[in-house]
């Protein structure tokens, strides 16, 4: 008996030449093909993926990447996050504010101001919306604004080292304190409502179907991007630090490093990629609203996880689309039965499929040599 | 509109009638049917006089609304008409002003009945309107309820009139309500505020500093603002009055202000308390925070809510025995909570004991189910529940108001953390939870029946929760959301108080309570509670390597 | 004689109203290999919390010489990966490896080197890091399980990873609490020497229940005993086992 190893040892190779094949296909009939087919065949051909489809899967792009976010944190560093929808949010309301700005003079009062501050009485813009007319500005501040609380209040967490259930419970509060302050109409970001009605982003039409093309492959550029970086990450030494930190943080304590700053670093990073990916969700959905950032959301973004299969980098990803398109289908077909599907789901990958959807081949075939072997001998483990 | 009012107010004083004095009601009719170069002096002779016939029949002869009512030979009779009862013509009766009875027929001994046209209003004149006006202003001062004595001897007092004065002073001589009096008092010095004599201004000033007068700093405030030339202004003795006598009465309301919150902040927290502890005692056995829990608390206060229908169904929703359904709903509650606890517990936490964030999450989706059965079963708006008598109302002592149902609140968690205290350290079980608390496994070798002690505790906490929705059913909205409301909360008093420690329970929770409530009139409810999450936060700076330092041989 | 590497004056710990520590006093000297022992509850566990900054004393100093001059480095004020940094290891009662990681990576998360972030995220292995990792899996005796779980390795194997790892750190001091437990009495003795072959270039403190382990490594160095959270003797290994006190409080009692 031999145990294989898990993690490479040497220096472990970032990907096989299978492995590049699996990556780049998919990612390129995805970013490539599809939004082809969608902008040259004729609207009746079958084989026209349409443009709700696309908008569709731009959307789930932009959750898978919150869902890898939700990964790198709780399947491989160990944190639980139910925060995670905040950071996104913030993404999409500091691109929210740039796409409300753009809109101009369009809008239903025909004012330089957003609807909603014509409607609550603003005489002017206040100043920190000013810059927000720049798209270059309102990019660094969709990177930079969610950075900025997860270094905060990540400091303060991880330097008192507040882990486990502890940590859940404060993002969690966290989430739920910024929702209470986005649901405020004088907090100035358009209260409950939130933004909406978005017209334009880089001068193209957003209702036109080739910048909602170009959005959807965006999104998928993204998701791809941050999927090569996370390889990366979880590959280098780091990864193994980060397991490392996850099954036992105090022996690395011991060890000589810094878990707070490892587990910072990479909060911080998450955070910023999930408020990128917020802000690609923002035009292609077109509105932003605080129900977006509750703890709810947050967890719902863990069952992604969960059901598609944590430690893994391809888990999260078919796990939020599974997920989702399971929504949609159940929000329409059975409204009062989604969150005892939800529900549901998360106590059955909890108790019977703890390694989610991508651990079902493995468990397929043990079950199948189960059955192949008689069932008395001792067994290897 | 003012016609039934009239007249409602007349049954109502028909009623009394058998207590009110004859002497009085003699006088008021011998006022009605008086010589007309007599009828205005008369009428103002009736101020102060304590019959409970007088408003409405006086504000019915104003209105034209009085008839004189001949019955055979005998002299005509003051009487309002009302409409008869089950009479569909429209006819309608006299009501004797005398006794407030029907008048009858002599011969037949029938009431009389009347076409509104057949009779005619005694009639006024522009000089007796303004004495009926005159009496009926200050006619609430001589009520028989002293709710509307105190209701009046204040607007009078608002009034500034030196004229009501005499009949105020008099009526403080005869006055037993010590409401109504301290309310004469503040009326009367009300007045003397503008007093001609400079020290019985000074006097009035003492009196109504004294007294705690809201309205009257109101009115020394603006008596200050004025520019020393204009006239009313204050001279400076009495202008450094005023202000001393501003000062002491702010202080008084910032003082009663901030007990108050206090008061309502210790009942938050005791609320909270109750919440918490449920929570406290299963994440101290189990180490995981049971997602589910605000749905716990929810199925108790639905569970009150089934208890009061049962009530209502079986005694009618008035009686008496009604009032006793909250008590019947205490344990029921706590029973239907603890048993839907133990079925979470023996079918999704059992298997989790060793993986704590998974069984939050397992949790989360038992808490989702939940809350949709709540909407199916129970619907998704909010339900009534109607607080039982004893519950409503309050008192007030020194100004501050004491709500029965935070009263109640506050005695009931003291009431539970005894209990819990009393389960956890008095009794075989506490024993057992205790060892299996601080030692799993070598608890389950020395023969504690681990799985059974689990249950058994997650039931209990469980059944604590339900004791806190049946409470909370009393102070909030019952709905299927209602959980989630106040969840958060009560995380925030387990992370911050500590791991099946009562003691740490009740003083997190009593300090978030208080603290967010003192906070909330200073910052608004939100930015409150956002502060006391950050205060938490600093919190656990405060106390390096976590609240819960591990000091045992190995690492984790 | 050369100054202390490590010295622990009048240092206090208490947990709860009971003093684990108690105004102890303790000297390391460069090259020395000391042996600890003492009843349970005397605070050996607690010692090593204290001096590796898992836990802060109450009252004393603790310092740490990081050159040949006098010990002046006060390492109260440090936390534990800072104390590591200077060369002090440890090695726990119950051995701590990461179960998840093969031997191999757990060796080369502890090997000498930068500890930051970017460090890690860049890290590559060069050919003297991976003889020195082949070298270290042999005296470790875990060659052939390189590529193994460290999870699946027996108590006494994954003792030696762990004793691996911290040779891996290279540190001046080695902190080493009871690694003989669940070992057979050849890999006991196989401990031994190895601790007494590092005996020189490293300063050691060993904890440890076993009398004949004891006696192995005790070799003419020092042994002290801790009792009720304080030095009761300190001296060769025969005079401390002759002394009346000792067997009062500790042999006599265990050894019956």
């Amino acid at each position: 008996m031999s145990a294989p190893a898990k993690l490479s040892d040497v220096e472990p190779r970032f990907f096989t030449r299978a492995q590049w094949a699996s990556f780049i296909v998919p990612t390129l009939v995805l970013a490539l093909l599809l939004p082809l087919l969608n902008a040259l065949l004729p609207a009746d051909s079958l084989l026209r993926p349409s443009d709700f489809t696309l908008n569709l899967y731009g959307k789930y792009a932009t959750y898978a990447v919150l869902a890898l976010g939700v990964d790198l944190l709780w399947g491989y560093l160990g944190i639980l996050s139910l925060g995670q929808a905040l950071f996104f949010s913030l993404g999409g309301y500091a691109f929210g504010m740039h796409l409300l700005l753009m809109i101009g003079k369009d809008g239903q009062y025909k004012s330089d101001l957003p609807d909603y501050m014509v409607f609550l009485g603003y005489k002017a813009l206040p100043a920190h919306w000013e810059p927000f007319y720049s798209f270059p500005f309102a990019l660094a501040a969709v990177l930079l604004v969610p950075a900025l609380l997860a270094f905060v209040f990540g400091w303060l967490a991880f330097r008192s080292r507040i882990k486990g259930v502890y940590l859940s419970i404060l993002t969690q509060a966290l989430t739920y304190a910024a929702a209470l302050l986005f649901f405020r109409n004088d907090f100035g970001f358009g209260g409950n409502n939130g933004f909406t009605d978005f017209k334009r982003v880089l001068g193209a039409d957003l209702n036109s179907p080739a910048t909602r093309r170009a959005l959807y492959i965006a999104s998928i550029a993204l998701l791809a991007a941050v999927f090569l970086l996370y390889r990366w990450l979880t590959r280098a030494k780091f990864g193994h630090l980060m397991q490392a930190i996850r099954d036992g943080e105090n022996r690395v304590l011991f060890s000589g490093y810094a878990t707070a700053r490892y587990k910072l670093f990479v909060f911080v990073l998450v955070a910023a990629i999930t408020g990128l990916a917020g802000a690609l969700y923002v035009p292609q959905v077109g509105i932003i609203n605080p129900s977006e950032m509750t703890a709810e959301k947050s967890i719902e973004a863990v069952v992604w996880v969960a059901v598609g299969g944590r430690g893994t980098l391809i888990g999260p990803i078919i796990g939020a689309i599974f997920v989702n398109a399971l929504k949609s289908w159940a929000t329409r077909e059975a409204p009062e039965r989604w969150l005892y599907i939800l529900g549901g789901l998360f106590i059955v990958v909890v108790l019977f499929l703890p390694g989610g959807i991508v651990s079902l081949p493995t468990k397929f075939r043990t079950f199948l040599a189960k059955l192949r072997r008689p069932p008395s001998g001792p067994t290897a483990s | 509109m003012l016609r039934t009012l009239s007249i409602f107010l007349f049954l109502l004083a028909a009623a009394a009638l058998s207590a009110a004095p004859d002497a009085s009601r003699a006088r008021l009719l011998a006022a009605l049917v008086a010589p007309a170069d007599q009828q205005v002096a008369a009428v103002r002779a009736l101020v102060g006089l304590e019959d409970a016939a007088l408003v409405p029949t006086l504000t019915a002869w104003r209105a034209a609304e009085l008839y004189l009512v001949t019955t055979g030979t005998a002299s005509p009779v003051p009487a309002l008409l009302a409409p008869l009862p089950g009479d569909a013509d429209g006819r309608l009766q006299a009501l004797a002003v005398a006794d407030g009875l029907p008048v009858k027929d002599p011969a037949t001994g029938q009431p009389l009945t009347f076409a509104p046209k057949e009779l005619k209003a005694l009639d006024t004149t522009a000089p007796l309107r303004r004495a009926i006006r005159d009496v009926l202003e200050v006619a609430g001062v001589a009520d028989p309820s002293p709710a509307v004595r105190r209701e009046s001897i204040e607007r009078l007092g608002q009034s500034r009139k030196a004229d009501h004065l005499p009949l105020l002073q008099a009526r403080l001589a005869i006055e037993f309500s010590p409401a109504v009096r301290s309310a004469l008092q503040d009326a009367i010095a009300f007045i003397q505020l503008a007093d001609p004599a400079v020290e019985v201004r000074l006097q009035a000033i003492t009196d109504l500093a004294a007294a705690h007068s809201l309205a009257a700093a109101a009115r020394f405030k603006e008596q200050i603002a004025l520019p020393a030339d204009a006239p009313g202004a204050a001279s400076p003795v009495e202008l450094a009055a005023l202000k001393t006598a501003v000062k002491t009465i702010e202080d008084h309301w910032s003082r009663v202000n901030f007990f108050g919150n206090l008061f309502r902040g210790l009942s938050a927290g005791s609320v909270l308390l109750l919440i918490a502890l449920g929570l406290a005692i299963t994440f101290g056995l189990m180490g995981v925070i049971n997602m589910a829990h605000g749905e716990l608390m929810v199925v108790g206060a639905y569970a009150t809510f089934v208890v009061q229908n049962l009530f209502a169904a079986a005694f009618g929703p008035g009686s008496l025995a009604f009032n006793f359904y909250f008590l019947a709903a205490l344990p029921v509650a706590f029973a239907a909570a603890a048993l839907v606890g133990l079925v979470i517990e023996r079918g999704v936490i059992q298997f989790l004991y060793k993986r704590p964030l998974e069984s939050l999450l397992a949790t989360w989706g038992v808490s989702l189910a939940l809350q949709q059965t709540f909407r199916l079963v129970f619907g998704p708006a909010n339900v009534q529940i109607n607080a039982p008598a004893w519950l409503q109302g309050g008192t007030a002592l020194y100004d501050v108001a004491f709500a029965y149902n935070r009263l109640f609140v506050i005695g009931f968690a003291v009431l539970v953390v005894f209990g819990v205290w009393l389960v956890l350290n008095r009794t075989p079980l506490g024993l057992l939870v205790r060892a299996v608390m601080q030692n799993r496994q070598m608890a389950s070798c020395i023969g504690v029946k681990t799985t059974r002690v689990n249950m058994l505790t997650f039931a209990f906490g469980s059944g604590l929760a339900g004791l806190a929705g049946a409470c909370l059913s009393q102070l909030g909205n019952v709905g299927p959301g209602m959980g989630q409301l106040h969840i958060i909360d009560a995380f925030m008093v387990v992370v911050s108080g500590g791991v099946g420690n009562v003691l740490g329970s009740v003083a997190a929770s009593l300090g978030i309570g208080v603290t967010d409530q003192l906070l909330q009139p200073v910052l608004g409810a939100v930015m409150g509670k956002i502060l006391v999450l950050f205060a938490i936060i600093l919190f656990l700076q405060w106390r390096p390597g976590g609240l819960f330092p591990t000091r045992s041989r190995s690492l984790d | 004689m050369s100054h202390p590497i490590l010295q622990a004056e009048d240092v206090t710990k208490t947990y709860d109203g009971f003093r684990a520590i108690n105004a102890l006093n303790f000297y390391l000297f460069p090259g020395e290999l000391r042996t600890v022992i003492g009843p349970n509850g005397a605070g050996k566990s607690t010692f090593f919390d204290l001096l590796t900054g898992r836990a802060k004393p109450d009252t004393g100093t603790i310092r740490y010489a990081d050159s040949d001059a006098a010990p002046s480095i006060d390492l109260t004020d440090l936390n534990e990966y800072e104390i590591q940094r200077l060369g002090i290891g440890r090695k726990f009662q119950t051995p701590s490896v990461f179960a998840e990681h093969t031997v191999f990576t757990n060796l080369v998360l502890s090997l000498k080197g930068p500890r930051g972030v970017f460090a890690s995220l860049f890290h590559r292995l060069d050919s003297s890091a991976r003889d020195r990792l082949d070298s270290l899996l042999k005296l470790i005796r875990l060659d052939d399980k390189r590529h193994w779980k460290a999870g699946l390795l027996s108590h006494g194997e994954k003792q030696w990873l762990e004793i691996g790892m911290l040779l891996a750190s290279e540190p001046r001091v080695l902190l080493v609490d009871e690694p003989a437990a669940g070992m057979t009495d050849e890999e006991t003795h196989r401990t031994g020497e190895l601790l007494l072959s590092l005996r020189g270039q490293h300063s050691i403190v060993v904890v440890e229940h076993d009398m004949t382990f004891v006696k192995q490594i005790s070799d003419g160095g020092r042994v002290t005993v801790l009792h009720q959270g304080s030095v009761l003797c300190e001296g060769k290994f025969d005079d401390v086992q002759s002394n009346p006190k000792v067997r009062e409080v500790y042999l006599g009692r265990g050894k019956h």
